[in-house]
């Protein structure tokens, strides 16, 4: 019986890159302040209100896509880096994937409960942006973290 | 659960690496089942038996500790 919703292995090396980008294009945008102009395009919106224009709905809109394309990296990346498989993917492989993945979801809304109660603000906006993308990143690390510890694993051979 | 899985490698003079490839995973998987540190599925250690021609309960033991709640 085989199911799983897990990609091809060829998936992995393009899935780094990707988010390696991604991770790049999210770093930058401490540094340069302002998103760069050449970013400037109409996009079809179903929603955009809340800033004080007036509320639109379902039209074209005029917007600055360098956050949307640094997550759009860090999401299709991350995703493709995290359900790809291993080389050598196995049934224990499967089951370092599954724990890893509920480690991450835990620490990921542990450490969402504590911004709630102690960040505030402007701040916590932030914090809910990075919460996008810290439980894929968590379960990278944890997960990479087991496969080398299994790798490194002493071989009691023969 | 206890297993023999080293015993009967020796017998048949078998590496981990060996075996592991019979039975289509991989070497570190063998080693963490030898060493008690992962349960592995029912399928696999049926693949295992038949790799070594003898039945599952020659293999693998339940333990005192099996039958306690996690």
């Amino acid at each position: 019986m085989k199911l799983n919703f897990l990609f091809s292995n060829k998936y992995k090396t393009p899935g780094w890159f990707i988010l390696f980008i991604g991770l790049i294009l999210f770093c930058l945008t401490f540094f340069i302040g302002e998103e760069p102009s050449f970013f400037d395009v109409k996009v079809f919106t179903m929603s955009a209100n809340g800033f004080g224009d007036t509320d639109r709905y379902f039209e074209f809109i005029s917007n600055n896509v360098y956050n949307e394309i640094t997550a759009i990296f860090i999401i299709v990346g991350g995703l493709l880096t995290t359900f790809s498989k291993e080389k050598n993917e196995d049934e224990y492989i499967a089951k370092i994937r599954l724990s890893s993945l509920s480690w991450a979801v835990l620490v990921n809304y542990i450490v969402l409960l504590f911004a709630i109660i102690f960040i505030y603000d402007f701040s916590f906006f932030t914090i809910m942006i990075l919460n996008m993308f810290t439980t894929i990143i968590f379960f990278i690390i944890r997960f990479n973290i087991q496969l080398y510890k299994l790798n490194k694993m002493d071989s009691d051979e023969k | 659960m206890k297993n023999s899985i080293k015993v009967e490698r020796a017998k048949k003079n078998l590496t981990q690496a060996g075996l592991a490839k019979s039975v289509q995973v991989s070497r570190q998987t063998i080693n963490a089942i030898e060493s008690g540190k992962y349960n592995l599925s029912t399928i696999l250690a049926l693949k295992i038996a038949s790799v070594f021609n003898v039945s599952i309960d020659d293999i693998f033991e339940l333990e005192e500790y099996d039958w306690e709640k996690n």
